[in-house]
């Protein structure tokens, strides 16, 4: 079973089953809203890198693209949601050394732009009529562009063909190992939660009591206000 | 010396050969609003909120390009530093929280597994992350307890000898409020405790909750709580001093039937609070309350259904009771040191409405707030703190500072890239309701004078046009004083609702504020002329004089009072310079300011922020450093 084919399936276990549990679509789509997002800050960043005037305007104008699609996903959100939008706040990390060429990042938001497109056609395919489906109709087509925007890019920053085939790879198995990461530590998080669940209610009766006293003061008694050395 | 008269000049970055003083890193992650601050014997160098650097709002990771930046500015590399210094005891903090997890047992499986899981993950290993992060000794790690570092971070900047200390937030480790006394001896700062009280009695919390309650996003939108209790009349407020209780003695308790303060996910409110209050409002639904209405007297001719008046009712009665809980801290902090001036920090000294109370009507003849009372600002408190007590030998005004501390950015690379770009492309992605133009393009003028480019500016604003001004270091906290703001002409009721709907796409009942020359401010403002001086970083709502409202009418909220910037030619000069230059045309020299953001990001740090908002909003004209780029109409279009 190819790889494409298991994120399909995937996408149908989530879109059809997991997004029927209250709040697990409007989390997605939160989610969708932040990725959008950080696109537009690795753009800007990779912005900063590039001394080519008209390469900057290319990818100026790209990220008001991405940044039009990080607005649609929040007004579809705040459509659907009855709290407002808090923001996913990931720790950004720079994709590549200072010194790397400007070139590299392109590399990384080409295969971005791919594995977005893909994931949003399955999910578009699997929703029924509704905000959601129509914003996806538009950014698929803007996804769609950027592509082939990205490759141009990559060719016209000087880069070799060969040397765009190897970085792509490169990208594409960093990519795989993250998402194999992320599975990885949603299952130790399974687990983790599992054991801190039976914790509480080995440990609880024993200390809810003791905590409740703690709470009844209202002063502090326990002077903590000085300069503490690690 | 008192702390008002104090040159606050921003300080250049300096070349790293003269970077040969003590070297202090302050550091504050792990909540909201991560930072970074380097201050060299007493000064501090640069300060700088994470969030502008990854564009999240509040952002609370490990605050890595902060620290990148900081060390930067000062041409320094980490090896350089000689102390780190953390806002937090972690250990005393995951004590509280621990407690707090298991009291609501059994019910509290959720709160407690989530709280342990980013505990025992990450927190509670700060202090070893930051060293492991910043690769350097833990012997050079320092650290405080996190309402020690906002009391210092209130009493250091401030420039008194001798203060009277507030802190009032949400929670630290285990206290929401406390009270200090500060002094100097011997060339080092002394901070006594005098009181602190504990969680769950929390005035930040009940804020919280309560904005929580009516459909805001808690931890960053309280501003809309406190603009929405203007619409209202304080009803509820004997409903909400029986939840929020008188000070007895030196505490108050907070009744605990109402919240969830210990279990969160069980919402922020209880049943009992909605049996109280009634149903709270749900996000989508609307609140039409607009700032930029006419009123007569206080009355509005938009009619508003009965829940959004009880919303604002409820909200105006949280601020009343709210505004006295915070005079009677001050006026018990007063008895207990006798002092009559006063530092204040902590989230809740964000409530710009309180803050003009406890001056006007407290007993403190001078309140220094610092330019970011919140946890972002606890970097630079604790790192003068740090800076004054290892090296020693610095005197209270050696460590004032102003809020320019951020990056500067030169513009001459991004004006280059405006003849290669096609408005056209990106018509389909402006922001909503923004109306592009085919074929329209982009203009740009460098000027050679500060007082050539703000007679430019200032035509530009008498005409009506919205002006993104971007000059300079950036600002630390979250006010825009002038060197990353939005501007128009103050007595527009028509543009500032094309600038809320267009270019910040903010709710109407949220008021603008000003800046006005320190000149001018008494002609405007209704306030006695020695509180001028401490209305430089928009915390005090202050009242305007009936006369001049007219004039500044689209910066009013409407119960008449503004969140005034008195700005000087020491405090801003380029800043100042576009004011006087407005003044020559308007007759007073005074300007709309707003923040530089997109709804829900923070305020722009580089060029190309700025012209990304400038480009999909309907902006006119944008300024960066000295000069100008503004859309020009297509050829047919043009007059």
């Amino acid at each position: 079973m190819s790889a494409s084919t298991v994120e399909r399936i995937k996408i149908w276990v989530a879109v059809k089953l997991g997004w029927a549990l209250p709040g697990r679509m409007l989390e997605a789509i939160r989610g969708f809203q932040a990725t959008e997002a950080d696109g537009v800050w690795h753009l800007h960043r990779s912005y900063q890198g590039l001394t080519d005037p008209r390469h900057r305007s290319i990818v100026f104008t790209h990220s008001l693209e991405e940044e039009s699609h990080a607005d649609e996903f929040a007004r579809v959100y705040k459509q659907s949601s009855e709290y407002g939008l808090s923001p996913v706040r990931y720790e950004r990390r720079t994709l590549y050394e200072r010194d790397a060429p400007a070139w590299k990042s392109f590399a990384y938001v080409h295969v971005g732009e791919v594995d977005a497109t893909d994931r949003f056609k399955a999910i578009r395919a699997n929703l029924n009529e509704g905000p959601l489906r129509a914003a996806l109709e538009t950014i698929i087509d803007d996804e769609e562009g950027h592509i082939d925007l990205t490759h141009d890019i990559l060719l016209e920053m000087g880069a070799k063909p060969r040397e765009i085939r190897r970085e792509l790879r490169r990208v594409r198995l960093a990519r795989a190992w993250e998402n194999w990461l992320r599975v990885g530590t949603r299952m130790a998080d399974w687990v983790i939660t599992l054991q801190l669940g039976l914790i509480y209610y080995l440990v609880g009766p024993f200390v809810f009591l003791l905590a409740r006293k703690k709470l009844r003061s209202v002063t502090v008694e326990y002077d903590n206000n000085h300069l503490k050395q690690m | 010396m008192t702390a008002l008269q104090i040159s606050t000049q921003p300080p250049q970055p300096e070349p790293r050969a003269k970077l040969l003083g003590f070297k202090v890193l302050g550091v504050s992650y792990g909540y909201h609003d991560a930072s970074a601050c380097l201050v060299v014997d007493g000064k501090v160098i640069a300060a700088v909120a994470e969030e502008r650097f990854t564009r999240q709002k509040h952002d609370a990771n490990f605050p890595t390009f902060a620290i990148e930046q900081v060390l930067e500015q000062a041409g320094a590399s980490i090896e350089d530093i000689d102390v780190v210094v953390y806002h937090e005891d972690p250990h005393t903090k995951f004590s509280r929280v621990l407690t707090a997890s298991f009291a609501p047992f059994p019910s509290s499986r959720q709160e407690f597994v989530n709280s342990v899981k980013t505990w025992l993950g990450k927190k509670l290993w700060s202090l070893n992350g930051l060293a492991a992060r910043l690769r350097i000794s833990p012997k050079k790690i320092r650290y405080l307890g996190h309402h020690f570092s906002h009391a210092v971070q209130a009493f250091m900047g401030s420039g008194f000898d001798e203060a009277a200390i507030l802190v009032v937030d949400a929670v630290g480790d285990w206290s929401c409020t406390a009270m200090f006394k500060g002094r100097w001896v011997e060339g080092k700062p002394e901070i006594e405790r005098l009181v602190e009280v504990a969680f769950p009695h929390s005035i930040g919390l009940v804020y919280s909750a309560f904005t929580a309650y009516l459909g805001f996003n808690p931890n960053d939108s309280e501003c809309s709580t406190m603009a929405i209790a203007a619409f209202g009349r304080p009803k509820y407020a004997g409903k909400v001093r029986a939840i929020l209780g008188a000070l007895e003695g030196d505490h108050y308790t907070v009744d605990q039937r109402y919240f969830n303060f210990a279990n969160f996910y069980k919402g922020a409110v209880t049943e009992l609070f909605l049996q109280e209050f009634g149903p709270g409002r749900d996000a989508r639904q609307p609140l039409d309350f607009s700032s930029l209405d006419s009123a007569v007297d206080g009355v509005f001719d938009r009619v508003v259904d009965a829940d959004q008046q009880r919303w604002a009712d409820i909200a105006a009665s949280l601020q009343l009771v709210t505004e006295e809980r915070i005079l009677q801290l001050g006026q018990r902090l007063h008895e207990k040191t006798g002092l009559t001036q006063l530092c204040y920090a902590g989230g809740v000294s964000l409530n710009c409405v309180a803050n003009y109370k406890l001056l006007n009507e407290g007993p403190f003849t001078e309140i220094f707030i610092p330019p970011d009372p919140g946890d972002g600002g606890t970097s630079v408190g604790t790192s003068l703190y740090a800076s004054a007590v290892e090296h020693g030998g610095l005197e209270p005004q050696d460590l004032a500072y102003s809020p320019y501390v951020g990056v500067a950015y030169d513009e001459a690379s991004d004006l280059e890239v405006i003849a290669h770009l096609k408005p056209d492309h990106f018509l389909q992605y402006l922001k909503r309701g923004v109306i592009g133009r085919q074929g329209g393009r982009w203009e740009h003028e460098t000027y050679a004078s500060d007082e050539a480019l703000a007679d430019q500016v200032a035509e530009r604003l008498l005409a009506g046009q919205i002006v993104g001004w971007c000059q300079g270091r950036f600002e630390m906290g979250p006010r825009a004083l002038g060197n990353r703001s939005i501007l128009i002409r103050p007595d527009d009721l028509e543009l500032a609702l094309r600038l809320s709907t267009l270019v910040k796409e903010r709710a109407a009942y949220r008021p603008y504020a000003f800046s006005i020359t320190d000149k001018d401010a008494l002609e405007v403002l209704d306030i006695a002329p020695e509180q001028v001086a401490m209305q430089r970083w928009m915390q005090y709502a202050v009242p305007v004089k009936p006369a001049a409202q007219a004039k500044v009418r689209a910066a009013l909220h409407v119960d008449k009072t503004t969140r005034p910037q008195v700005c000087s030619a020491e405090d801003n000069p380029r800043y100042h310079q576009l004011l006087r230059s407005f003044g020559q045309r308007f007759g007073l020299e005074v300007v709309l300011n707003t923040s530089f953001n997109p709804s829900g990001y923070p305020i722009v740090a580089t060029p190309v922020e700025a012209m990304a908002m400038f480009a999909r909003t309907d902006m006119d004209a944008l300024v960066l450093n000295r000069s100008i780029i503004w859309k020009q109409a297509p050829i047919e279009d043009q007059p």
